[in-house]
């Protein structure tokens, strides 16, 4: 995460410290230390929730366009690596990967085309289209499942080369790769041009007009990055962490879950959408640690499932009334804070 | 022009202590209505702007009646009227953002029933809002720097991957952008978020922000309502040496006669939406018209707008 703020701060020294320690633990020593619950459980889902929220937070959170069809896009991408990867036998693995990205674009342009006269709540609306239409597209139509009955698919197993990515350690790392070259790649389309452009079209749309910003084409570019990271993260989401999925799992409850990530963790921050994912998946584990903890067994899954509802819906409203800008603003806060406490202990 | 309706003009102007301080010298003026009668013989050779016969309704309000306003190159050009005589409806024509209900605008030689807005910039015409219209979650140097967007040829892959001419146009537009913020004292705040910055400096921003592409054609919306009596002097010297170093031919709307005396080569008075004078400072002034029609309630409307 150091490594995101990197060319901003003007310590280099410590960035890349910060940089170091982070590849090293990253690579070298969880996938060695990890547990494979701590990998399958907690780490994939971790990784893959903040690619996608990644995604959602270029749309939202940058170009400030409201959407709520980000699981269509999860779906539509891992349903297309499927599909690629079945239909096409000769295809690398990471063409597929890529390939999948880019049709989840396609379709993330198409169902953008309406931001040009919509905004806010119609937007979100009709971004629900996308929603609907892609989960009951893959339900009616067998051929995207293979003909399953119910449009379940079986994920193959990840290979690139003769290098298979099989154990619960692979998948991770192969994850994580993905991540963080996408995440930089976006970091990089931020600080650009085009970048600026999405925060100037978020923030006021005329007058980005009248400097010779192209909106259209601001806005699809958002739509169509977004839906391509979006449909990454689909593609780890059903070959490297779940590698068995329904278009079920990719409902409504899924979009709202990416959406929350990005409020909580911080709109227009990338940091933002890996704190928050990391807050969406760690936090039901310890709920039902401490919940089993104090209340013993009526702590059943079904009390869970309310409690972790009812904590998540008020955490939103609080943030959303209280800190707009999310955890990240909160851990950026925190940071400069202790700071200042920390220089004079340097010697000068 | 004579001495003696400059001198009339003075006394009656008078009354508002703060212009005589942005006019500047009495010699300046001279000067001052020296250029104006060059620029006004320009005129109708080629002007820089057009409007003809520009009438503008909303539902059953006629926001703007017949107006025709020619702007020489290289003038500054006022638009002053009290509230809601049209003023900024007639610039949200000029770009593009309205479209007229009978009417021609001109540029050069392009003529349009409505501007394209998305060809503004590239028709080197600039503006500024009447309510501050910054992006907030920019920075000062990056909002300047959006004032050249449009300069942006390189798709957003080659912007990805760094390409050599993503990166040369970006160093350019860059370079250019911290040269107007030097141009406009705003060096201290260049990196700071736009929307934490006091209202004074944000339009200074807005300014700056128009004058990174060198528009050959500048609109300013009330660029000193709401400043402090500092910073409308500087701003008024800023306006002028985009004509006089840039280049640029000035529309400048403003609320308040006084303002825009010293300033401006050529002045049109709007009421009510029609044009009830046109001519230089000087002129307008003395007009019966518009001492009835307008600079009889141009004190309540200066103190209101303050607020
Ligand atoms: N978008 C709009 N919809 C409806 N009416 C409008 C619109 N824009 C302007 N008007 C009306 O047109 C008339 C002229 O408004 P305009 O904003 O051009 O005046 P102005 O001279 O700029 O006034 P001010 O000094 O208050 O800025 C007003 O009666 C206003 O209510
Ligand atoms: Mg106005």
């Amino acid at each position: 995460m150091a490594l995101l703020a990197s060319t901003k701060t003007n310590r280099p020294t410590a960035e890349t410290l910060w940089i170091g320690i982070g590849i090293v633990v990253a690579y070298g020593v969880v996938p060695l230390a990890g547990s494979d619950y701590l990998l399958d459980a907690v780490l994939t889902p971790f990784l893959v929730l903040a690619l996608a929220a990644v995604g959602l937070n270029v749309l939202t959170g940058y170009a400030g366009q409201v959407s709520l069809g980000s699981a269509a896009f999860l779906a539509v991408g891992a349903y297309a690596a499927y599909n690629l990867h079945l239909r096409v036998p000769g295809l690398p693995l990471l063409v597929d990967v890529v390939l999948a990205g880019g049709i989840a674009a396609a379709i993330g342009i198409v169902f953008g085309l309406p931001s040009l006269r919509l905004r806010g709540f119609y937007l979100a609306v009709s971004t629900l289209a996308a929603q609907f239409f892609v989960q009951w597209a893959l339900t009616k139509f067998g051929w995207f499942s293979n003909d399953n009955p119910s449009g379940v698919i079986d994920a193959p197993v990840l290979r690139i080369g003769s290098v298979s990515f099989a154990t619960a350690a692979e998948r991770y790392v192969f994850s994580l790769t993905i991540v963080v070259v996408l995440t930089l790649l976006t970091l990089r389309l931020l600080r650009s041009q085009s970048g600026r452009n999405f925060i100037a079209v978020r923030d006021h749309e005329i007058a980005a007009k009248v400097i010779g910003v192209p909106l259209l084409r601001t806005k699809l570019l958002a739509f169509g990055i977004s839906s391509f990271l979006i449909g990454v993260a689909g593609v780890l989401w059903a070959f490297a962490y779940l590698r068995t999925v329904e278009p079920a799992g990719f409902n409504l409850d899924r979009s709202f879950q990416i959406l929350f990530i990005i409020i909580i963790g911080g709109l227009a921050s990338l940091r933002g959408s890996f704190i928050g994912a990391a807050f969406i998946v760690v936090f039901p584990l310890l709920l039902s640690r401490i919940g089993a903890a104090v209340l013993g067994r009526v702590f059943d899954s079904g009390v869970l499932e309310m409690s972790q509802h009812i904590v998540i819906g008020a955490l939103i409203i609080v943030f959303l009334i209280a800190e707009p800008r999310g955890l990240i603003a909160l851990w950026d806060r925190a940071w400069s804070a202790l700071r200042p406490a920390r220089r004079p202990a340097i010697p000068t | 022009m004579s001495g003696i309706a400059t001198g009339a003009g003075v006394l009656r102007l008078e009354e508002e202590p703060p212009d005589e301080q942005i006019h500047g010298s009495t010699r300046e003026r001279d000067n001052a209505t020296e250029r104006r009668t060059e620029r006004a013989a320009q005129t109708l050779a080629n002007p820089a702007l057009g409007l003809a016969k520009i009438s503008l309704t909303f539902g059953g309000v006629a926001a703007l009646r017949d107006v025709d306003l020619e702007v020489a190159q290289g003038e500054i050009r006022a638009v002053i009227g009290p509230n809601g005589a049209g003023k900024s409806s007639l610039l949200n024509i000029v770009s593009g953002l309205y479209r007229p209900t009978r009417g021609q605008v001109q540029f050069g030689e392009h003529s349009f029933d409505q501007v394209p807005t998305a060809r503004l910039a590239a028709h080197g015409v600039a503006r500024t809002f009447q309510n501050l219209a910054l992006f907030k979650g920019l920075s000062v140097l990056d909002n300047v720097q959006m004032g050249l967007a449009h300069r942006m040829r390189a798709g957003f892959l080659r912007q990805i991957m760094g390409a050599p001419l993503a990166r040369r146009i970006e160093e350019e537009n860059r370079t250019a952008a911290k040269e107007v913020i030097g141009f406009l004292h705003l060096d201290d705040v260049h990196d700071r978020f736009a929307g934490t910055l006091p209202y004074g400096v944000q339009k200074r921003v807005e300014l700056a922000r128009a004058l990174v592409a060198r528009p050959k054609l500048l609109l300013l919306d009330e660029p000193f309502a709401g400043v402090t009596f500092a910073e409308k002097q500087e701003l008024s010297q800023h306006v002028r040496n985009a004509r006089d170093s840039l280049g640029a031919t000035i529309v400048l709307i403003e609320h308040d006669i006084g303002v825009v005396m010293g300033l401006s080569d050529r002045v049109a008075v709007l009421d009510y939406g029609r044009k009830i004078a046109d001519g230089t400072p000087d002129q307008v002034r003395a007009d019966p018209a518009v001492i009835d029609a307008y600079l009889g309630v141009a004190h309540e409307d200066a103190t209101e707008l303050a607020v």
